[in-house]
């Protein structure tokens, strides 16, 4: 491997095998397992991953984007060495940091403070330095009054603030980010996020496995699209995001249709492994499966899915950051797999402040809407002037039925702008239309 | 594979550490279980056999103990570390991690355990008067092959666990049987001569002998009984090895 380079891979592919007995009374899956074990090869192959090359240097920051299924963390996966490739050759060099589940690898049962040498010890952290650093670990997620008590007592916040905050002080030569910013305060997100972007001074390499297409454009050097476990584009991330667009507007930026609907979210423990199929419904986006250790961010049952939200100005170019009064679009892009009978769906938006209070959640159901739903497209929501001051503002989007009771995609406080003025005459953070009369 | 246990040896310590230490957290007299626990354990079935059941065997307690030391160290390795891997799935399918440590630390752990078992046998028989001999000494190599020969097997059974669960009670029921298959509470001497080559073939008996020879004959194990023992632990523990360096991989596809 040549020496710029910090990670290189060639024809990689990964096969996982479905079994084809999801889903099946319990029985019968029982004997299947043991016709299974008999007959051996039993079940459909499906690569999840495909011809995968890719060579990426040293102090990059390569961002990846695709749909769920598409593969994104079946790659950070491979790279990380927890599934072994089925085809092709994986070289990295240096010591790797997975933040693909931030926190996994604690024990509930331990402190804080145990923790902290235990996952030092997986990531092979020396234990010298992880003792040198210990204080400004603690300092960092500021625990230092919960250190010594078992981590199974820990807010969600609490103890992906103590993962973080270890791997940060480790330092390693390639982090592999799995949408890891989708939880922790936003002081928090803000604070580790620059950390991270400084690891790239020292030459870190940065894998960012994101949904959030506009940090990818701010912070990506390079950026690929995955579709269909296949590399679509490689190249910049303007051009990328432009890529995945198109993508779902032909409706082809999702994951493999293969993949088994059910027994995604919920697999038994105690049943027999029949095969690979649990472990292909593992393999979900990124996003959903960290954000099972947060449910509470996206929720619903996808039969219409959600699958990007991206801010834009006038002229449709992707846009974090906004100026008071400025125009404001949020496009969200979505797949519907209802049946042609079914009620057209409604979507909703909502804008919170960053303490999470509500500002304004309109829906389709009582605006102004032009335009029909249909099997894919996107969904714009325009502001033409936007009424915020400067602050960061979070933003939710979601699809429900006509009644509204029933969530098909919901995705809570995921997305995140910021409006940012040079002058402030006035206070607050929302504009009211006002006029003064002195009298 | 060892060089990947030398680079994560600081797992493997905590690891130890984490089993040991957790199991007696919130017990008031925490680490101390560990020598109680198997204290009562020989205590009781010590006066349970010698006292109630009168086997016609001289020194009958350190007779049994010895027996039952080594047996716990082949049966509760083993059932135990049968799990290892499925138990630590949530770490397998989240970070890289040699997965040779989860047995190998499940087994190391035991084996404080165990030593801690050899202890107080030891000070059984200083209560007892027992004949003490140099011999003794080869109590070490004894437990060495134990050791290999649980590791072995226990990988054995792990890699086989994680296809069919089922592999965990059907371990648990034959180490049952073969409790009274094994001459721990009685001798070979007591059964017919017909039966007595039957021991031959059960692997569990030359370890109980090896074990049992220095501590409560006073002499090392016959020759014979030792090479045998010997060999089963290397076939044993390069078995499990082979097995378990080809299946690795592939783990976390069967784990969910």
């Amino acid at each position: 491997m040549r020496d710029d380079l910090a990670i290189r891979l060639s024809s990689v592919g990964i096969k996982f095998r479905l079994s084809l007995n999801e889903g099946q009374p319990l029985k019968e899956r029982r004997l299947e397992a043991l016709r299974q074990l008999l007959a051996r090869r039993q079940g459909r192959d499906f690569w999840a991953l495909r011809d995968i090359n890719l060579e990426v240097r040293r102090g990059e920051i390569l961002g990846i984007i695709g749909g769920n299924g598409a593969g994104k963390s079946t790659l950070l996966k491979i790279i990380a060495g927890i599934y072994p490739a089925t085809a092709g050759q994986v070289e990295v060099k240096g010591a790797v940091a997975p933040l693909i589940e931030l926190g996994a690898a604690f024990n509930p049962e331990l402190t804080g403070a145990e923790n902290i040498f235990f996952a030092g010890s997986i990531y092979r952290i020396p234990r010298r330095v992880i003792r040198q650093n210990f204080d400004r670990i603690v300092d960092f997620a500021g625990l230092r009054r919960f250190i010594h008590s078992p981590v199974k007592n820990y807010s969600t916040g609490m103890f992906m603030r103590l993962a973080f905050s270890l791997v940060i002080f480790f330092e390693p030569d390639i982090v592999l980010i799995d949408e890891v910013f989708a939880v922790g305060d936003e002081v928090f997100q803000q604070k580790s996020f620059e950390k991270i972007l400084s690891f790239r001074e020292r030459g870190a390499t940065l894998l960012l496995v994101s949904h959030d297409l506009n940090l990818i454009q701010n912070i990506a050097t390079r950026c690929l699209v995955l579709s269909q476990g296949k590399i679509s584009y490689d190249g910049s991330p303007e051009g990328a995001v432009r890529h995945y667009q198109e993508l779902i507007l032909r409706g082809e930026g999702l994951g493999q249709e293969e993949r088994p609907r059910e027994g995604r979210e919920k697999i038994s423990p105690g049943s027999v492994a029949t095969g690979v199929g649990a472990e292909a419904g593992l393999e979900i986006g990124a996003g959903e499966r960290f954000l099972a250790a947060d449910r509470s961010r996206r929720w619903g049952d996808r039969q219409v899915e959600i699958t990007s939200v991206t801010f834009v100005d006038e002229r449709g170019e992707a846009k974090r950051v906004f100026a008071p009064g400025d125009y404001f679009e949020a496009r969200i892009g979505y797949v519907s797999r209802l049946p042609e009978a079914a009620e057209e769906p409604v979507f909703g938006v909502a804008i919170n402040t960053i303490y999470k209070m509500l500002l304004y959640g309109p829906n389709t159901l009582a605006g102004e809407v032009r335009g029909k739903v249909r099997e894919k497209g996107v969904v714009r929501f325009i502001i033409p002037q936007l009424p915020l001051f400067a602050g960061d503002y979070l933003f939710s989007a979601a699809v429900y039925d006509q009644s509204l009771s029933h969530a098909y995609d919901h995705h809570e406080m995921m997305y995140h702008f910021r409006v940012s003025s040079p002058e402030r005459k006035e206070f607050g953070c929302v504009r009211l239309a006002h006029h003064w009369l002195l009298e | 594979m060892l060089k990947e246990i030398v680079a994560f040896r600081d797992l493997l310590r905590n690891l130890v550490i984490i089993e040991l230490k957790l199991r007696y957290r919130n017990n008031v007299l925490g680490f101390l279980w560990t020598i109680l626990n198997p204290l009562f354990y020989l205590l009781i079935l010590a006066i349970v056999f010698s006292q109630l059941l009168r086997f016609n065997i001289p020194h009958y307690t350190i007779f049994l103990l010895s027996g039952l030391t080594s047996w716990m160290m082949l049966q509760q390795t083993i059932v135990i570390a049968t799990a290892s891997i499925v138990n630590n799935q949530h770490l397998i399918r989240k970070v890289y991690i040699p997965k040779i440590l989860f047995p190998l630390s499940n087994v190391l752990a035991r084996y404080v355990d165990h030593l801690a078992l050899t202890v107080i046998l030891f000070l059984f028989m200083i209560g007892l008067k027992a004949h003490f001999s140099w011999s003794l000494l080869l109590v070490a190599v004894a437990i060495l092959l134990h050791f290999f020969f649980t590791l072995g097997l226990s990988l054995l059974t792990a890699v086989a666990y994680i296809r069919v669960r089922d592999v965990q009670q059907i371990v648990a029921v034959l180490f049952q049987a073969l409790f009274y298959l094994t001459p721990i509470i009685y001798s070979v001497e007591a059964l017919p001569e017909s039966l007595r080559s039957l021991f031959l073939l059960n692997p569990f008996y030359y370890f109980v002998q090896v074990f049992r020879y220095p501590v409560y004959y006073g002499t090392p194990p016959p020759a014979d009984i030792l090479t045998v023992a010997f060999i089963i632990t290397v076939l044993t523990f390069a078995a499990g090895l082979w097995l378990f360096g080809r299946k690795e991989k592939y783990f976390v596809f069967s784990l969910s």
